[in-house]
């Protein structure tokens, strides 16, 4: 039964019942959670849909939501998020919730107050952030799909760094409804699977619009799956150069390997420049933060989550209750972000940040003008060590550089594994495309799957 | 940009954070470093760009009331709840 579990779900089906899916599904959790802590808490409820692992920032009713923080370790959402209603809907159990940097805010999992997740392909390293639980879930084989959250990359970064399909759709077309808000100009649900077929079919599940969203989009949810196997040929790839032309080593090799895979099939490829990418890390540490730190306020000690013991007046119920219930990344965060948006600087950083982010986004139009698609490694290295990073938060941040600038122009973007580096860590292609093209999207991601069959192998957990 | 131990706790203030003095240098510095990273923003031509606040951001609802939370699952998660539906803080007015 096990083996079932590397299959994609609907294959999977056509060999054993749903419920003897969930039941391995939960068995594979029982015996690789301990060591990998992918799951902070596990759902026991078997049903015979398929079982999607949930990000612990997404709420749910029939588990707690902690958002990975001291702050909500004892909360319990009155109400299911959206996406999760919507996958219940759709015959979907919640398999569990899992394990994320605290609040979304990391690029590792190590920011977590209840422990790191692991890489299934080497646990002595990060599995990436700030989705780390899900995608180790899904890398590890313990559920066949997780739903993500990204702000700056924190689906498709811990997709690329544990070898499956991390899918970030356009702004908009996914209700944030129950997603706990870090950005709100940028958050996005995402969605991790091992296959592009599988992620095709949970996003018609749970996309379209939400009248309890307003920034959800009105745009028709389209077929998916429709050009799966519609090839590449004749299609236009940006290469960006600002991006490649850093590159070295193992990364670099590997993305002309994958360049290769679809110009053979193909596809048109030449580079296109994004003059203002470089820029890109700048302005989300600014608008995400600066967002962060107004939608963090309601964390207050108030209504729900925790409070001080120690305090005594309303002053000393924020304070105390912030102070010990914060891990360090998120006062930080919420810390430039106060800055960002005091008087006196207000302009000068968060009116700055949006005047080079509405430019990143002509540069994107102007780019996408000319190209179907544009194509950047997911991440500039492999996984890398729990604790090479977490003393200098810059070098932290500096993960997100290809994957941010998705997010900040709201364009969708997925991830798929393109092979392995010497040490046998994976390695990962990402694909952008212009708003609402996620059929497009599919398309091409598809096709480099079909030619390479990466997701087959899986971690020797 | 360099953050002082003065502006850091200016900032930690509005922020309703409150941190000890090593702590607090510490932020600074880290801030300090950051803020680096980011200052290469001003070096952008933002002519034609710049930010203006949007007339038109986001569409507004009727204002119709809707389903109410369920006030049980909001006395569950509350760290103080009267019964009669209030939650409870320490006295902000008088004294």
């Amino acid at each position: 039964m096990t083996d079932l579990l590397n299959l994609p779900w609907h294959e999977a089906r056509e060999q054993a019942s749903g419920k003897e899916l969930a039941a391995a599904s939960l068995s594979a959790i029982d015996a690789l959670n301990p060591k990998l802590n992918a799951f902070l808490q596990v759902g026991r409820d078997i049903g015979d849909g398929m079982p999607v692992a949930v990000k612990d920032n997404i709420v749910t009713t029939d588990m707690p939501t902690t958002c990975a923080s001291r702050i909500l370790s004892n909360f319990t959402s009155p109400f299911d998020a959206t996406a999760v209603a919507r996958l219940r809907a759709g015959g979907c159990s919640i398999a569990g919730k899992t394990n994320l940097d605290e609040f979304a805010m990391g690029s590792s999992t190590e920011h977590s107050a209840f422990g790191p997740a692991r890489n299934p392909w080497d646990p002595s390293r990060v599995p990436g952030g700030s989705s780390g639980g899900s995608a180790v879930a899904v890398a590890a084989r313990m559920v066949p799909a997780a739903l993500g959250s990204e702000t700056g990359g924190s689906v498709r970064q811990p997709a690329a760094l544990c070898g499956v399909v991390g899918l970030k759709p356009t702004y908009g077309r996914i209700s944030r409804n129950g997603l706990v808000a870090f950005g709100s100009s940028v958050d996005q649900i995402g969605i991790i699977t091992k296959t592009v077929r599988e992620c095709a079919s949970l996003l018609g599940m749970i996309a379209g619009h939400d009248p309890l969203d307003s920034t959800s989009a009105t745009n028709a949810v389209d077929d998916y799956a429709a050009d799966l196997d519609a090839g590449v040929r004749g299609l236009r790839f940006g290469v960006v150069r600002e991006a490649v032309e850093q590159l070295e080593g193992e990364v670099r090799a590997n993305f002309d390997d994958a360049l290769a895979v679809l110009r053979a099939g193909g596809a048109v490829i030449e580079e296109v420049s994004v003059p203002s990418i470089g820029y890109a890390i700048a302005i989300y540490y600014i608008v995400a933060n600066a967002e962060a730190s107004a939608n963090l306020s309601r964390f207050d000690g108030i209504r729900f989550g925790h409070r001080s013991d120690r305090a005594k007046s309303l002053r000393e119920v924020y304070f105390e209750s912030r102070g010990e219930g914060f891990g360090d990344e998120v006062k930080r965060r919420i810390m430039l972000g106060t800055f960002a948006l005091s008087s006196g600087y207000y302009d000068a950083y968060y009116g700055r940040a949006q005047a080079v982010r509405s430019k990143l986004r002509d540069d994107f139009n102007n780019a996408f003008a000319r190209f179907d698609y544009l194509l950047t490694p997911t991440t500039p290295e492999v996984a890398f060590p729990i604790g090479a990073k977490t003393d200098d938060p810059l070098a932290m941040y500096l993960s997100d550089i290809f994957t941010a600038p998705a997010n900040l122009v709201g364009i969708p973007a997925i991830a798929v594994p393109s092979g392995f580096s010497r040490g046998h860590l994976p390695l990962s292609l990402q694909i952008m495309a212009p708003h609402f093209a996620e059929r497009a999207l599919f398309r091409a991601a598809n096709f480099f799957e079909r030619e390479t069959n990466y997701w087959r192998e899986a971690p020797p957990v | 940009m360099k953050i002082d131990r003065d502006e850091a706790k200016r900032i930690a203030t509005l922020a309703h954070l409150e941190f000890d003095d090593p702590a607090l240098e510490r932020m600074a510095g880290e801030m300090t470093k950051i803020l680096s990273y980011i200052d290469q923003l001003r070096e952008v031509d933002v002519a034609g760009f710049e930010w203006t606040d949007p007339a038109d951001a986001t569409p507004l609802r009727d204002d119709m009331p809707r389903t109410p939370v369920d006030r049980d699952a909001v006395a569950a998660n509350a760290p103080s709840f009267s019964d009669d539906g209030h939650f409870i803080v320490p006295k902000v007015i008088g004294d």
